[in-house]
């Protein structure tokens, strides 16, 4: 079943699509592919963030998503997003992809964010991106061992950057804090040689891998 | 209604700023305004994030997070501080932000940091909506003025000799417990408690110890010796009642200038209850100086021919020199030196009185153009004239005749104490500026009804009248009438701001500044200049009395409801271009008129070159309330 008949036969209860998500899905679809080697400086981030009814991923749902864009290494307030996903998770969706478009996607603590994001555009959208996804909880300490030497929960990394934030635990909130966190650990690894979102996603790659291994 | 994304991350924004000054004190409009358009970025430890070398300054910072390093950079350090390390919630750059120029300083993150920035644009738009953030770049700015002062005064003290400071209150030159006696003591009792305790001045206090007179060394002689007094007599019946008082809290400075202007050599130190606390006497305040005021004052004093004054007139210079080296400002120098031309123009003139009989004529001598305002520096030459009455009965061009003969002298032995001949003849020996009252008021009011181009030129230098010898009640009729007629001529005062406006200040779109074809920026024609012509039309559309720049500029904004901080900036920026005019004339150790006045930018080390800049963008500020007034 193809996407768009998912969307029509309205898994979810939807009887009839809504013509507003589909435009939206298809302008998406229609943006050209992000350039991966263009330098940080150029670049643009789009931060993610969820708040999920819990932690487990086999049970618990997701409630709203947050989104921050970072444009050649600024954060301004007006590149924001925030929605919950009720009443209409999929023109939710559908509104976090225009935000966000095919630039990088970057979340702390992709084992979690990324898959309740993906499972939900599945459901609700009926297909899964294809997007450059970093994370932070894994590229952090690969960066800045100076300061923590270890995969550490969000708090910890709040505190060894003395970074605060409006609302802890709020999706927004957190996205606030991940974005500032993006904000240093681009510098840092334009100083390391590290100068494009591709060189990001070689230097968790190889971090995963090194961490499987031992 | 739902809260927005952007909404929740410009309230962590301003959250934040309401944690500093100023923006804790800002307008919440202005407040809501800048976090809305605060940028987040990061710097990385050791990382530039403004230098001079990046051109034009096009972003404001404020820093959220971590530590940045403020450094000159260039040769010379220009600041009190050669690096400065600031915190969350400092900003910067101010100056450059505010002068669309590249910034002095070079800004690097000592730690990592995060700052907020917001573009030129918004920060100019900022400073329009917010009178509190305005206020506080205003504040600013004005303490590079004061840092500069004291750079100069760093200069200058090493070509003095002497480093005895003149700002020193004289609670702390009072060393000595006040000697006094009641005023029913009598005059040998007094006089023996002066001998014992080797003091030259007595002083006469009642019961609660509060001043009632004086009895100096040198009154002994003409009062008690010569005339034979009865020494058993209270000391009451000899002393000089009324003494000269300072509050202990003046400064030194004060003291000097009370001794030149009141030409004493005691004075007497009070509390603010009025009470005794002790005696400076010159001594005192110039015991270390090459050339004390008491010497220019008793070479002025006891002066019985021009020549003898020459001599005091070149002290004066070399006083001023000292002064500046002591770190006393403009305003304060050019009234000092006003003080003591004042003094030795007075007796220039009451020697020439010596020579010519005036008995029975009520006149007054005038002072035009910068010595009128209080104004001088230190090449300035003459522009002076008389005012008189023409008793009844008497020919009036026959007593003309004999007060331009008088006034004749006067120039000459002015001329001959440094003051030049006016090259155009603004002098009392010209019979057109040898007046009476009623000549004066219909030439003033000739200009007023007809102000061609030379009406408004002489209106510009005779409008700065004020009396330096003789009847001062004939300069106050001319003064209240000259008010009156010119408040009420709309038209001349429009003439006069539109002719005011015809220089405008040196500042260049592209480099700091424009310079006239020599390379040079003349500090008179195109700085002082521009303040005092507003200053003279502020002052003749509000009635202030005064003929000085900055009293004038006080009084008017008073009237006008300008706030204060606003105009005390504008006369900061008046008083530093002084400051740099006298700077150029001490420095040129040769006495020329060509380069008096004149300032290479290039030659000013970069505080200076900032703060000229700034003084002139306050000249541009006053110029621009002018074009608004009068809709030019």
């Amino acid at each position: 079943m193809n996407w768009l008949a998912k969307l029509m036969g309205g898994r979810d209860g939807a009887t009839s699509p809504d013509t507003n998500v589909l435009q939206t899905i298809a302008d998406w679809k229609a943006l050209p592919a992000c350039d991966p080697n263009r330098p940080h400086f150029e670049a643009r981030y789009t931060i993610v963030n969820t708040e999920a009814s819990g932690l487990n991923l086999d049970h618990d749902t997701l409630l709203s998503v947050a989104a921050i864009g970072l444009n050649e290494g600024i954060l301004t307030p007006e590149n924001s997003f925030y929605a919950a996903l009720e009443p209409h998770p999929a023109a939710t969706l559908a509104e976090l992809l225009r935000f966000a478009g095919k630039e990088p996607l970057v979340v702390f603590n992709a084992g979690f964010n990324r898959s309740m994001l993906e499972r939900a555009f599945d459901t609700h959208l009926g297909f899964v991106p294809e997007l450059i996804w970093l994370d932070l909880f894994i590229l952090l300490p690969t960066l800045f061992p100076d300061r923590i030497n270890r995969n550490a929960r969000l708090a910890d990394w709040m505190e060894a950057f003395d970074i605060e934030t409006f609302q802890r635990h709020h999706a927004l909130g957190d996205a606030f804090v991940i974005a500032q966190l993006m904000l240093a650990a681009q510098a840092r690894a334009l100083a390391q040689g590290v100068s494009t979102p591709r060189a990001l996603v070689e230097v968790e790659r190889a971090r995963r891998q090194l961490q499987r291994h031992t | 209604m739902t809260v927005t994304a952007p909404d929740m991350l410009v309230g962590a924004s301003s959250d934040f700023l309401k944690r500093f000054s100023p923006f804790n004190r800002m307008e919440p409009e202005a407040l809501a305004f800048l976090a809305q358009r605060a940028a987040l970025a990061f710097h990385a430890r050791g990382n530039e994030i403004l230098t001079p070398e990046m051109g034009q300054a096009r972003h404001f910072y404020i820093i959220q997070r971590g530590k940045v390093q403020s450094r000159q950079t260039g040769a010379t350090v220009v600041t009190e501080y050669a690096s400065m390390s600031m915190g969350p919630g400092e900003c910067f750059p101010i100056g450059a932000i505010s002068a669309s120029r590249p910034s002095t300083n070079a800004y690097v993150a000592v730690e990592d940091s995060f700052c907020f920035q917001i573009t030129a644009d918004d920060f100019m738009q900022l400073m329009q909506m917010s009178p509190v953030f305005h206020l506080f770049c205003t504040q600013y700015i004005a303490s590079l003025l004061n840092q500069s002062r004291q750079q100069l005064q760093t200069t200058f003290s090493q070509r003095a000799a002497e480093q005895q400071t003149m700002t020193t209150p004289l609670a702390q030159l009072v060393k000595q417990e006040p000697v006094f006696v009641a005023p029913d003591c009598s005059t040998r009792e007094a006089l023996e408690k002066m001998a014992e305790l080797h003091i030259g001045c007595m002083v006469i206090a009642d019961a609660e110890q509060r001043p009632l007179g004086v009895l100096t060394q040198s009154d002994l002689l003409p009062r008690l010796l010569l005339p034979g007094v009865d020494l058993s007599l209270p000391i009451s019946e000899v002393m000089t009642a009324n003494p000269h008082e300072l509050l202990s809290t003046a400064s030194a400075y004060d003291a000097a200038l009370a001794m030149a202007t009141h030409g004493v050599r005691h004075l007497l130190v009070i509390d603010a209850d009025g009470r005794l606390q002790g005696v400076v006497s010159e001594r005192d305040l110039f015991s270390l100086q090459r050339i004390s005021l008491r010497q220019i004052r008793a070479g002025i004093e006891s002066a019985t021919e021009a020549k003898a004054l020459q001599r005091a007139s070149q002290d004066i210079r070399q006083l001023a020199l000292n002064l500046i080296a002591q770190g006393i400002g403009a305003e304060q120098l050019t009234q000092f030196i006003s003080a003591l031309n004042d003094a030795l123009t007075r007796r220039i003139i009451s020697l020439a009185l010596e020579h010519h009989d005036l008995y029975g004529i009520d006149f007054a001598w005038l002072s035009f153009g910068s010595e009128g305002r209080h104004e001088q520096t230190l090449s300035t030459d003459q522009d002076n004239g008389i005012i008189w009455v023409c008793p009844e009965l008497q020919e009036l061009e026959k007593l003309r005749v004999r007060l331009v003969k008088f006034a004749r002298e006067v120039n000459d032995n002015l001329a001959a104490c440094g003051f030049p001949l006016c090259k155009g003849n603004i002098m009392a020996s010209n019979p057109d500026l040898c007046l009476t009252l009623d000549e004066w008021r219909s030439r003033f009011g000739s200009w007023i009804r007809e102000p061609d181009p030379q009406a408004l030129l002489n209106a510009s230098i005779f409008f700065d009248f004020r009396v330096l010898y003789g009847n001062e009640r004939l300069g106050d009729h001319l003064r209240a009438w000259l008010n009156k007629s010119a408040k009420s001529n709309a038209t001349f005062q429009r003439m006069m701001a539109s002719n005011a406006l015809q220089v405008v200040p040196p500042l260049g779109r592209i480099r700091d500044f424009v310079l006239d074809d020599d390379g040079m920026i003349d500090l008179k024609k195109s700085g002082a200049r521009l303040f005092v012509d507003v200053a003279r039309i502020l002052a003749l559309r509000t009635g202030a009395e005064s003929s000085s720049t900055v009293q004038r500029l006080r009084r008017a904004a008073v009237k006008m409801g300008v706030p204060n901080e606003e105009v005390s900036a504008i006369i900061d920026g008046f008083h530093f271009i002084q400051l740099l005019r006298l700077r150029s004339q001490h420095l040129d150790t040769e006495h020329d008129d060509v380069t008096d006045n004149k300032v290479n930018p290039e030659t000013l080390n970069e505080l200076d070159r900032r703060i000229l800049k700034e003084a002139f963008r306050q000249a541009r500020k006053l110029q621009l309330r002018l074009k608004l007034d009068y809709q030019l």
